[in-house]
């Protein structure tokens, strides 16, 4: 009897997506890096080098927050920013409900609504404000409109997302009780998504305060426009003053919103 | 006999106190902000002005010019996510509880605190006298600002890996390299790299505005051609910032989808970032 041979079986080699994903993700790489001329060189050599803006940051001046103008302008940035959460959260409602299959049966239409919200979120806040500037001129109103579009784009996909997933039970216990549309969203759908969405507009907040800060860049009101008239000149002193306070504040905020989000989810 | 009372109901003073603060806060502002809102009453007409202006004639001939500049975009991306990512990778672990102690998890967890709040439009423009209008202004203000929310990611993957691997690897005498290769990384890797390319997505949109400051990328032709009144142009940029976010969107999307299936990894939400 012929002992017969005991063959392993064959090791697994590196599936060839895997290899073609890293392939890929080289010379995405490579081309990129030429595209954006990078240099590891000029980079050392410049950060190396003596600056104004690293001067201004060594003794940034707080006290410039306390001046007349830029503590109007840092209060309405916080304003801006309450308000556009509160009126894009708002709307926000609307549009997710508007995105789901039981709150809007016509296919086409929800596909239009759904595809206007991609659209919207993908166009980035600065962008939104440079184009209310175009359309009602330099002020704070484009940039409330600017928080509002992009705080409602950021709140209605997260929200859309979490409808999709809720649990249709209760709505067509609802609807089998006789329930008018109101009662039906008062009592089967709200409690359902209440916590979510409220930390979402939390989010949606945190994402605008930090946004209202740079949307003075372009001219639609807030600490941007103080931070840009001190950087126009050459001011890096009271540009770091501003902002490092600025973002103390948003980094309060933050904390504070973070930790009530967690009790809410 | 004595009479039957229902229990008084019980005051939520986390609730009441939110509620009141969330209305006071709104009140202050609709006060404080002196908003022409009449203007408003032209914003539809008016943006319906400028709709037509920048879409009523686009030309493709501006099509190439604009397409090669969002694609600098997506260079910008790219390249300052991976800066982020090279940054992140290392810092996680050293914020991760299970590794190091708390002490010292607790202080680049500030760190990464302090570098999320700050937006990558402000460190761009601190880094223009330095760099100059550059592309590569872009990539480092992308780069500086993703590593908080990358490091947040990574060290949350790397405090619920499971232990079972680790002991295993114990168990049969690995060294501490062999035991971080095959206890650790395979756990990590999934994840780590789907949030890569999340944060790739965000950082599309950061990089598309670089240019409204100069900081290279489509933003600033968008930004030029408004300014000066070149609607078509405007038109067709913002058109290719909307198409090739999308896109990006996309395939990044699935391509995460594919990383993480199998692992059972979750996608981050957003309300975690």
């Amino acid at each position: 009897m012929t002992a017969s041979k005991v063959e392993l079986p064959k090791k697994p080699g590196i599936p060839g997506a895997i290899i073609f994903s890293l392939v890929f993700a080289f010379v995405l790489t490579v081309v990129t890096m030429i595209t954006v001329e990078f240099s590891l060189t000029e980079i050392f050599s410049n950060f190396g080098r003596r600056n104004l803006v690293a001067d201004g940051l060594l003794n940034p001046d707080f006290g410039q927050i306390l001046s007349e103008r830029s503590l109007s302008a840092f209060i309405e940035t916080l304003q801006l920013a309450v308000l556009g959460t509160v009126l894009g959260g708002g709307m926000s409602m609307f549009m997710a409900y508007w995105a789901t299959e039981f709150g809007n049966p016509i296919r086409w239409l929800r596909a239009i609504v759904r595809t206007f919200n991609n659209v919207v979120r993908s166009i980035p806040d600065l962008l939104w404000a440079l184009l209310f500037v175009t359309a009602v001129g330099i002020g704070i109103l484009p940039g409330l409109l600017a928080l509002f579009f992009f705080s409602m784009a950021v709140v209605t996909k997260l929200t859309s997302d979490t409808l999709d997933g809720i649990d249709m039970g209760p709505i067509e216990a609802a609807k089998a009780s006789g329930s008018g549309l109101i009662s039906m969203l008062r009592t089967a759908v709200i409690p359902q998504i209440l916590p979510s969405y409220t930390s979402f507009v939390l989010y949606g907040f945190e994402l605008n305060l930090r946004a209202s800060a740079v949307l003075g860049l372009v001219g639609a009101g807030g600490i941007g426009s103080r931070i840009e008239f001190f950087r126009s000149r050459g001011d890096w002193s009271e540009v770091w003053g501003l902002v490092l306070m600025f973002f103390l504040v948003v980094f309060l905020v933050e904390r504070f919103s973070v930790t009530i989000r967690r009790r809410l989810v | 006999m004595s009479e039957l009372t229902l229990p008084k109901k019980a005051i939520d003073w986390f609730r009441n106190i939110t509620t009141l603060a969330i209305v006071a806060a709104v009140v202050w502002s609709l006060i404080g902000l002196e908003i022409k809102w009449e203007r408003l009453i032209d914003l539809p007409a008016d943006l319906f002005l400028i709709g037509t202006l920048m879409f009523g004639n686009l030309d493709i001939a501006d099509f190439p010019n604009l397409a090669g500049a969002m694609w600098e975009s997506i260079s910008i991306a790219w390249v300052g996510t991976l800066i982020a990512a090279l940054f992140a990778i290392p810092l996680s672990f050293l914020a991760a509880e299970n590794l190091v102690g708390r002490p010292i998890a607790w202080v680049i967890r500030q760190v990464f605190n302090i570098l999320r709040a700050v937006p990558e439009v402000i460190l761009a423009i601190a880094l223009i006298p330095i760099f100059g209008l550059t592309p590569l202004t872009g990539v480092l203000a992308i780069g500086i600002g993703s590593i908080g929310t990358l490091g947040k990611l990574f060290y949350e993957v790397i405090e619920s890996i499971k232990k079972n691997p680790l002991e295993a690897a114990d168990a049969v005498g690995a060294n501490k390299l062999v035991r971080f290769r095959w206890g650790v990384l395979p756990q990590v890797m999934p994840e780590m790299t789907s949030f890569v390319l999340y944060r790739f997505e965000v950082n599309i949109r950061a990089s598309a505005v670089m240019g409204l400051i100069g900081a290279g990328g489509i933003g600033n032709d968008v930004a030029l051609a408004l300014r000066f009144k070149d609607w078509e142009v405007a038109g067709m940029g913002l058109l290719i910032v909307i198409l090739g976010t999308i896109l990006v969107d996309a395939i990044s999307g699935a391509a995460r989808k594919q990383i993480i299936k199998g692992s059972n990894a979750k996608l981050p939400s957003a309300v975690e970032v």
